[in-house]
């Protein structure tokens, strides 16, 4: 079974999905996402990566733009980033129990 | 720095995504992860105005960094050996053109240095990256050093020796974590270790012994190592590159 991406996404792919679970959550600005992201993984989004692949899940319609608060400006999923979101991580989720389910297969 | 780093992403990008951009910035200490992050992120963002990043899939983006990084490692590498030997053993004048040969081997090892990091750093970003990063400053230092050449300032030659040690000793750990990452034929990572080793060895030989031609002819030949190592690198990254295309997998 193939590992579940976005096309067209490339490297960003993981940033986006990660992205996308921050914003399941709610609408969050950048650096919201960034710190949530952060503190999920325990690995840094450095804003150059969270911005490639905030301008990606604009352009495929999975987030929108909200109206700015001062300077920032906060994203939320659309419909369609949810049902998105959803077969992603179904997918992931079927994946890691087959490959949990090897691993116990073969364990000595 | 701010403001430095968003006129780096076109003009376009600017008016969609700068003052928000600009506001997350301002929210964090930029550190050397977030500064190389937005430079790559500035370099994706030129590439995916111009139709190339959005097409960009796992079968062309690290195949780009691939293909830009092993070029520039190979051009880095020769422009490095005849620089330095014709600094070393013919012109070492200010001015000359020697000098703007190795600034120039500076930043094609530079960039080399950023496609190979990004391309591995798939696999262990922090490694990879802590690896990138002595390399890279003794680059820049290597820049800053031979272009303050002439200009009065007495700290140049110290900038510039410094920077090509930093060159060269981050070299050696960028093919240890190379090696360690196996995202690139071990073979060459082994060859740029050696080599950077040798070249240290014939360094710290030269610096303990005076400037007798035999020991300046022994230090060209540990730069000599040092750019071939960087040169199979360099090979070794387009060759991987062609397999990719030619399997369309990475």
């Amino acid at each position: 079974m193939p590992a579940p991406t976005s096309p067209g996404f490339g490297r960003f792919a993981e940033p986006a999905l990660l992205i996308l679970v921050s914003l399941s959550e709610g609408p969050k600005h950048g650096y919201a996402i960034m710190t949530d992201v952060e503190s999920g993984t325990g690995r840094p989004m450095g804003p150059g990566t969270l911005y490639a692949a905030l301008v990606r899940l604009e352009g495929s319609g999975l987030i929108e733009a909200l109206p700015p608060v001062d300077r920032r400006r906060p994203y939320r999923l659309t419909g369609v980033g949810a049902t998105h979101l959803q077969h992603q991580l179904t997918a992931l989720s079927s994946f890691a129990d087959l490959g949990l389910q090897r691993l116990r297969e073969t364990a000595p | 720095m701010t403001r430095w780093l968003l006129r780096l992403y076109p003009a376009r990008w600017r008016d969609r995504y700068g003052d928000e951009f600009a506001a997350v910035l301002g929210e964090r200490t930029l550190g050397p992860f977030d500064v190389l992050d937005i430079l790559l992120g500035a370099i994706d963002a030129q590439l995916h105005l111009r139709g190339v990043g959005a097409r960009s899939d796992h079968r062309k983006g690290f195949p780009m960094s691939l293909r830009l990084g092993g070029a520039a490692a190979m051009a880095g590498g020769a422009l490095w050996l005849v620089a330095m030997t014709w600094i070393l053993l013919f012109d070492s004048n200010v001015g000359s053109g020697a000098w703007v040969l190795l600034l120039l081997a500076s930043v094609a090892l530079l960039v080399g240095l950023a496609g190979l990091s990004a391309f591995q750093a798939r696999q262990h970003p922090v490694l990879i990256w802590a690896a990138f990063s002595l390399p890279a400053i003794g680059a820049l230092l290597t820049i800053l050093g031979a272009a303050m050449n002439g200009s009065g300032n007495e700290y140049w030659w110290g900038l510039f020796i410094l920077g090509v040690v930093a060159t060269i000793v981050g070299s050696g750990l960028f093919a240890l974590a190379t090696w360690r990452s196996a995202a690139l034929p071990r073979s060459g990572a082994a060859v740029l270790g050696i080599a950077s080793l040798i070249s240290f060895a014939t360094f710290v030989a030269q610096s303990g012994s005076g400037d007798s031609n035999g020991v300046v002819a022994l230090f060209v030949v540990g730069l000599g190592a040092f750019s071939v190592g960087w040169i199979v690198v360099g090979v070794q990254a387009i060759g991987l590159d062609r397999q990719v295309a030619a399997a369309g997998t990475v």
